[in-house]
């Protein structure tokens, strides 16, 4: 029963430690540019792929399965890099439209990276076949845990505080937090909007592909984890409010949690309940349960 | 009596925006509110439209209380407004816009599938009004292509065009060339004798206009009212030339 | 002159199942379902200024009222389908739109999305009523009370069924060309202009926005419901997310500025989605594009690009 229950537990909070990489990468963006960038799914999908070839790729050529997480983590850091190009290739026009075009950009980013994905490397799903389990299993209160997962979770933890020092220590996070709070203020104070822009972008892109290639060594990959992804991160900030990084945090938690166990109780329940929840928070606290905070 | 506010009490947090404000406006009246920046002139204006509820203190206008009711009930009780920063719809032309305002006053928004176009009693009745405010030549003109003053112009002449017993205009002339102003309120006062709008207030920075129309005026200074007379009797009150119309006298004296 | 092209343009799809090939004509049923469901959803995004993620759900309710109707309750007529649809569509719509009207922009776009994705999640897991992944049957449906059961499939829909949608399109046509030219469609463009002044008109943002996102579902559900038959099958990716983006895509691809605009757009999206995959079956990759494209470069869509040639001539809707 205990068991059971850590197990259940532990498989959502290590989800919810991936849905807040992708969820915080939405955050981060928001909060700054105000675009709510529905490609996050997208590129959490594009880093699980290049997170399994690269890992494919150092298997292959000898590397030790033990340093696996190695050109994991860097296949996943370096693939975010294609934040600068759709920032400065796509969104830099568009900064200045109504945010249906803005949203409808980003949606046009979903049905193509879609098919990049299709077309580089196939509809079948794609793994790296229990590589994860060369960490091997902790057993806690009876339940057996792979270690690679506590990993992820204490990763994440890791980049939230990150974040937070980022966002709050640092002469970049100054920055952003300006920015987001009143852009003209920033610009007139001589910040060079483009270029905090394409950052910030990047950054958001790198952790939504962080959050990818971090997920992959316990699933497969498949086309369809994009779309299918960024509803629950969706759900995730809705529920933290939009903008807000404690938020992110909060929401990864209720939303991987409940999930996890809506599963194990009531299967048919699964996203449903994250559903009823969104609209409660909706309707209740429309800007979630940590809005109005910048970033 | 138709508009009076009593004792009107307005906090944000701490700061009182407005302490213990009364104003009534009559039937026939004129009206203009004065005072310098940040006398609590905008939330009374608020407090006076039903867009704020005042935390102390009673609105009411033809005997109904409206404290914080809402502009769209405000509108149907017969109250219109205009917009310090002009508010017109952009992509609507200067009749469309008009028509809007008297499909609304003739409560016919809720007709789906009647055709716009052979209304005859919407569009006489936007006419009218596009020419009593001299934009009957631009009837057709999108509003975002407009020049300024006759955003201005449209946005008034579209409150205008609900046939409210009274109209708050908040800054009329603001924006508008200092050549222009005694014509557009040349055009304001006539087209509310028309249509037969019985009360006018006003919020006014321009003291030549304010000294030049107004029955009465009310001088505000940090929330509280500072004197409420006629324009002899404010000209005469150096409490108020002091602190709201300022040294430069002369000017108004002359326009008045 | 746009009567003309009108005249020719209606004239050249009433002749068209004589000349073209059954292939081309079929492709013809899901285009005109799709347009009835851009012209409701157009009346949300062009005319109010609402743009909304979720309305695949009212398309769904349309597409499984149909399946369920014909499969488990027996009945086969499509007249009551679609004004099963209708009304459905309508119940459902009243108190989504009532919560979701409350708010604009980003947030209604999420909160139409979340409603959407409770109904998608809902045709999945239930699949004892639904059929879940595998979606239900939608048995051929009489029209106006003759069984055609008799004929060859093909002949059915390039023959009756065809002149069936049409004739449903034309009548959703004809109905929101009154709507627009209403009073109460003057009121929703004040609303999408300039809510604040709308409001000071004394016109009632909350109750028009209600108003234009319940017609728009109903289009959508009667839409939805024409989709069913061409295919004999109604699967739940109807109802997801991607599926209301579409929607949303040939709005924006034809041009929501103009009445026809979202018509031109489903037909272009229907046509060139059929043309990219007979080549390549990444037909995202380039309707990505393509998107991206309108969204940056010409934000009125095709209509738009036509009207900026010839100003004059193109009526504002």
């Amino acid at each position: 029963m205990t068991a059971n229950l850590v197990n259940i537990l532990l498989g959502g909070i290590f989800h919810a430690a991936i849905l807040f990489l992708v969820a915080a990468g939405l955050q981060v963006v928001f909060g700054v540019q105000r675009i709510f960038n529905l490609a996050c799914g997208s590129f959490y999908a594009l880093g699980a792929y290049v997170g399994v070839t690269a890992v494919r790729a150092f298997t292959g050529a000898g590397g030790s399965p033990a340093l696996f997480i190695v050109p994991l983590v860097f296949g996943g850091l370096l693939v975010g890099l294609v934040g600068v190009v759709v920032e400065r290739g796509l969104l830099s026009f568009v900064y200045d439209s109504d945010e249906a075009f803005q949203l409808l950009l980003t949606f046009a980013l979903v049905l193509m990276l879609e098919d990049v994905i299709r077309l580089t490397w196939g509809t079948a799903p794609y793994s790296t076949a229990g590589l994860y389990l060369v960490y091997g299993q902790v057993t806690l209160l009876g339940a057996q845990v792979p270690v690679y997962n506590l990993i992820v979770i204490g990763a994440s933890l890791g980049i939230a505080v990150g974040i937070g020092w980022l966002l709050t220590r640092t002469a970049f996070g100054r920055i952003i937090r300006a920015t987001a709070d009143n852009r003209e203020m920033a610009e007139a104070l001589g910040v060079d909007m483009r270029w905090v822009y394409a950052k910030v972008f990047t950054l958001g892109t790198a952790l939504g592909t962080l959050g990818g290639a971090l997920v992959i060594p316990t699933t497969a990959a498949m086309s369809e984890m994009g779309i299918e992804l960024i509803v629950e991160a969706f759900a995730v900030v809705v529920i933290g409010g939009l903008g807000s990084m404690r938020g992110a945090f909060v929401g990864a938690l209720v939303v991987g949690v409940f999930r996890a166990v809506a599963i194990a109780v009531y299967p048919a329940l699964e996203m449903l309940l994250i559903y009823l929840i969104v609209i409660a928070v909706l309707v209740l606290r429309p800007r979630g349960l940590f809005g109005g905070a910048a970033v | 009596m138709i508009l009076r506010a009593e004792g009107v009490r307005m906090f944000y947090g701490d700061f009182c925006a407005l302490d213990g404000v009364s104003v009534r406006v009559d039937t026939g009246e004129f009206v203009s509110i004065i005072g310098p920046n940040g006398a609590g002139k905008s939330t009374l204006i608020n407090v006076l439209t039903g867009a704020l509820k005042p935390s102390g203190g009673t609105v009411r206008f033809k005997e109904r209380d409206i404290s914080g009711i809402g502009p769209v009930r405000l509108a149907r009780l017969g109250m219109a407004r205009s917009f310090q920063l002009v508010q017109v719809f952009p992509d609507l032309t200067v009749v469309e816009t008009l028509q809007a305002a008297v499909v609304s006053r003739l409560g016919r928004g809720t007709r789906v599938f009647a055709w716009l176009g052979r209304d005859s009693e919407v569009r006489e009745g936007a006419l009218e009004v596009a020419e009593l405010f001299g934009l009957a030549d631009k009837a057709h003109t999108p509003a975002k292509h407009l020049p300024q003053g006759d955003k201005k112009l449209l946005d008034v002449a579209s409150a205008f065009a609900l046939y409210p017993e009274i109209i708050l205009l908040d800054e009329p002339t603001s924006g508008v060339s200092t050549r222009d102003k005694h014509a557009v309120m040349e055009i304001l006062v006539s087209a509310s004798k028309r249509l037969g709008i019985k009360s006018i207030i006003q919020v006014e920075h321009d003291m030549d206009i304010v000294f030049g129309y107004s029955d009465r005026i009310v001088a505000l200074h940090q929330g509280k009212v500072l004197a409420d007379g006629p324009p002899e009797e404010i000209r005469a009150n150096d409490d108020v030339v002091n602190t709201v119309v300022g040294r430069k006298a002369g000017a108004f004296e002359r326009g008045a | 002159m746009s009567r003309l092209v009108l005249g020719v343009v209606t004239g050249v799809i009433l002749v068209l199942p004589l000349l073209a090939p059954a292939y081309h004509v079929l492709l013809m049923l899901p285009f005109m379902a799709y347009a009835v469901i851009v012209l409701g959803l157009n009346l949300l995004f062009g005319y109010t200024g609402l743009v909304s993620f979720g309305h695949a759900l009212f398309i769904g309710i349309g597409a499984y009222t149909g399946a369920v109707l014909t499969t488990h309750l027996g009945v086969r007529s499509l007249e009551l389908m679609l004004l099963a649809s209708a009304a459905l569509g309508a119940l459902i719509a009243a108190p989504v739109a009532a919560l979701c009207v409350r708010y604009v922009k980003i947030y209604f776009g999420m909160l139409t999305l979340a409603f959407g994705m409770v109904f998608y999640t809902f045709l999945l897991k239930f699949y004892r009523l639904t059929g879940g992944d595998e979606g239900m049957q939608v048995l051929r449906p009489t029209l106006l009370g003759q069984d055609l059961g008799g004929i060859p499939k093909t002949d059915y829909l390039v023959g009756p069924y065809y002149y069936y949608s049409l004739a449903v399109l034309v009548l959703a046509g004809l109905v929101m060309w009154r709507i627009v030219h209403s009073p109460f469609g003057l009121c929703l463009r004040t609303i999408r202009d300039n809510p604040t002044k709308a409001e000071a008109l004394g016109i009632s943002i909350v109750r028009y926005r209600w108003s234009a996102f319940v017609i728009s579902a109903v289009y959508a559900a009667v839409g939805g419901a024409l989709l069913g038959p061409p295919t004999g099958n109604v699967d739940p990716t109807l109802a997801y997310w991607t599926h209301s983006g579409n929607i949303v895509f040939m709005t924006l691809l034809g041009g929501f500025a103009n009445f026809f605009g979202p018509v031109l757009g489903a037909f272009v999206f229907i046509f060139l989605q059929d043309t990219v995959m007979a080549v390549v079956p990444y037909w995202r990759l380039i309707f990505g594009a393509i998107l991206a494209l309108v969204v940056i470069f010409a934000p009125t869509g095709l209509m738009g690009l036509v009207a900026r040639r010839r100003p004059a001539e193109v009526a504002r809707a």
